[in-house]
């Protein structure tokens, strides 16, 4: 009789996979960090264009990012708490840009601000959005405010009205009782979805580049950037983008994970 | 001290209902007598905490009023009533400190910041707990956490304190210190305490008044004597049981204790002197239609004056000048040939008499 071992088939092949995965997420991730040499890639990010899409890239992030925590803390909070005529409804429509191709966000803008009395009116009250480093505060902030909203709505949703309702009975207004127990309870939500809203919003790409363009000096943030230096040949400038994009979503998932661990994104 | 003015009733609730898709109160009238320890006793479900979220304002009713002294108080917002609440499962503020969360009710705008901090130590120690003012309260255990809950209702001196289920949560120990506890602060604060549990035996050690609760209604009002002894409901017998619970006087004498409850003497091998309440289950007393010579120490004769016939078992209450309760079987039942009105003894061992 064969001799016995302690090892099953299923937990090998499993286990071989994931090994494979990782490897080749890390193959990727190498691949770009070391395509250049580390003075080349020092010189580049000092470069003139390459700071202006630093620069730009943090601006329009983290203006958005504040965006989407000011619009989607009451709305998580009515979704958390209330009952209301089409609730359901609306926490569909509210998910809908996650499923959507941010590309197709961006055409969506772009005919709303572009073509509409509204986007005329806007332009005329000195809001252009189209074609202007404004329109990616706005592609970024509709692309990725669903992220804010679900982590938000999840956080809510975990902290027992109770709370509230005792910090009501002494001596709070509603307001009072949101803002001295409720908000600091949902520190780490808030945390996890800021970070997860930022550094989304320092990638976004395709709504941006429809609402916004692609103008050298002008829109380009980070990820335009390494989309215009590689259709051009500028290799060393795109790589440096690209390092500083993949050293952002590093960071952020490792904050995310070490705060967020409790939030549902899907 | 001014003399301020004394209301018999603190609290009154008028024809009060309100709906909570599962959770209702329907039609409820109520009057809590001022400095009293009022219970509410009802099976989960029965619309207790609502009750309490009603009085404290959380809740607005959806029909009928609520007035504290006097004073209409239906549409006043929580904040504005001076009623404090604490809940099952504490609700302590888990980014504050103990210290911060006891003195969350103490606005540094209105009192002093030393008397603040001398209202928080002084509630402290009442409760034991200055020792823990620094920690969070996530690592602390049951019993402090309901403590420090118990502390920040109490240290805004409120007209009126409502108790969720305070002590269902905690183990039997911590349960017994924290009764004790609560009875101190009760005769110390002389505050009004509406108090919610589903357990008759803290009904009989802590109220004195108490209301049984079901589907929403109130079913019985009365002080816990009346309502056990005398249920005015098949759900309120059932519920509170005819569990043989009494209340008298404890005396110890040779490593027995003595219990004299309306003149009835019932030996227990638990030795406790003073006030107590003693419970027997009615499955240890035996039935017989003579006296039984045994080594057990209690023995009574009485009157059978009701049979609640169980299907299998038939529960039968003797009065023995206090009613006992007992269960037998239907066999035994008809053996003997027991009925209502016909004589029988009752036979229990010391050590089957037990301390609430």
């Amino acid at each position: 009789m064969a001799k016995r071992r302690n090892i099953s088939t299923i937990k090998c092949i499993s286990i071989f996979f994931s090994l494979l995965l990782a490897f080749f997420i890390l193959v990727q991730i190498v691949c770009v960090v070391t395509h250049t040499t580390l003075p080349a890639l020092i010189t580049s990010i000092c470069s003139k264009e390459m700071q202006f899409a630093i620069e730009l890239s943090l601006l329009t992030s983290i203006i958005s990012t504040i965006l989407c925590i000011i619009v989607s803390v009451p709305t998580a909070y009515a979704l958390a708490r209330y009952d209301f005529f089409g609730k359901s409804l609306i926490n569909t429509i509210l998910d809908a840009p996650l499923a959507l191709p941010p590309l197709v966000a961006g055409v969506g803008l772009l005919i709303l601000f572009g073509t509409t009395p509204f986007g005329k009116t806007m332009a005329d009250a000195g809001l252009a959005f189209v074609f202007t480093p404004l329109g990616i505060v706005v592609a970024q902030f509709f692309v990725n405010v669903p992220f804010m909203f679900r982590i938000l709505r999840g956080t809510f949703q975990g902290i027992n009205p109770r709370y509230e309702h005792v910090a009501q009975t002494l001596g709070c207004t509603e307001l009072q009782a949101f803002w001295r127990v409720t908000l600091p309870m949902a520190k780490n939500g808030l945390l996890a979805g800021s970070i997860i809203t930022w550094s989304k919003g320092i990638g976004e790409f395709g709504a941006a580049l429809m609402l916004a363009g692609a103008t050298r000096m002008k829109t380009e943030t980070l990820p335009i950037s390494l989309y215009l230096n590689m259709s051009c040949g500028e290799l060393n400038l795109a790589i440096a983008a690209a390092t500083i994009l993949i050293v952002i979503s590093l960071g952020s998932l490792f904050i995310f994970e070490k705060y967020g661990g409790f939030a549902k994104v899907f | 001290m001014e003399d301020l003015p004394r209301y018999s009733k603190m609290i009154s609730i008028k024809n009060v209902s309100k709906s909570l898709g599962d959770f209702f109160l329907k039609d409820i009238t109520l009057d809590i007598e001022a400095g009293s320890y009022f219970m509410v006793l009802g099976p989960t479900g029965a619309g207790k905490t609502i009750l309490l979220e009603a009085i404290s304002g959380i809740y607005r009713p959806d029909s009928g009023g609520i007035w504290l002294e006097e004073k209409e108080i239906t549409n006043i917002p929580p904040r504005e009533r001076n009623i404090s609440m604490v809940y099952q499962d504490y609700m302590l503020f888990p980014h504050l400190t103990v210290e911060k969360n006891i003195g969350f009710g103490l606005n540094p705008g209105k009192t002093p910041r030393e008397e603040i901090h001398l209202r928080i130590t002084n509630i402290a120690n009442m409760l034991h707990i200055h020792h823990l003012l620094h920690r969070f309260p996530g690592t602390l255990s049951g019993g402090e956490k309901q403590r420090i809950a118990i502390a920040r209702a109490v240290v805004t001196e409120p007209k009126a304190l409502l108790l969720d289920e305070p002590l269902s949560a905690l183990d039997t120990q911590t349960r017994e210190i924290l009764r004790e506890e609560l009875i101190r602060i009760h005769r110390k604060t002389g505050i009004t305490i509406v108090h919610v549990t589903h357990n008759f035996e803290e009904v009989f050690s802590l109220g004195d008044s108490v209301a049984v609760m079901n589907e929403g209604k109130i079913v019985q009002v009365g002080t816990p004597d009346e309502v056990f002894r005398r249920p005015r409901s098949e759900f309120v017998a059932n519920f509170v049981g005819i569990e043989n619970l009494f209340k008298g006087k404890s005396t110890v004498d040779n490593g027995t204790s003595a219990i004299s409850v309306d003149g009835t003497r019932i030996v227990s091998t638990v030795c406790k002197t003073g006030d107590s309440v003693i419970s027997i289950r009615p499955e240890d007393i035996l039935v017989s239609r003579n006296k039984i010579e045994s080594s057990a120490r209690n023995s009574f004769n009485g009157t059978i004056e009701n049979i609640i016939d169980k299907g299998t078992t038939i529960k039968i209450v003797v009065d023995c000048g206090i009613p006992f309760a007992a269960v037998i079987t239907r066999k035994s039942f008809d053996d003997m040939g027991l009925g209502k009105g016909v004589s029988a003894h009752l036979t229990f061992k010391a050590s089957d008499v037990h301390f609430i």
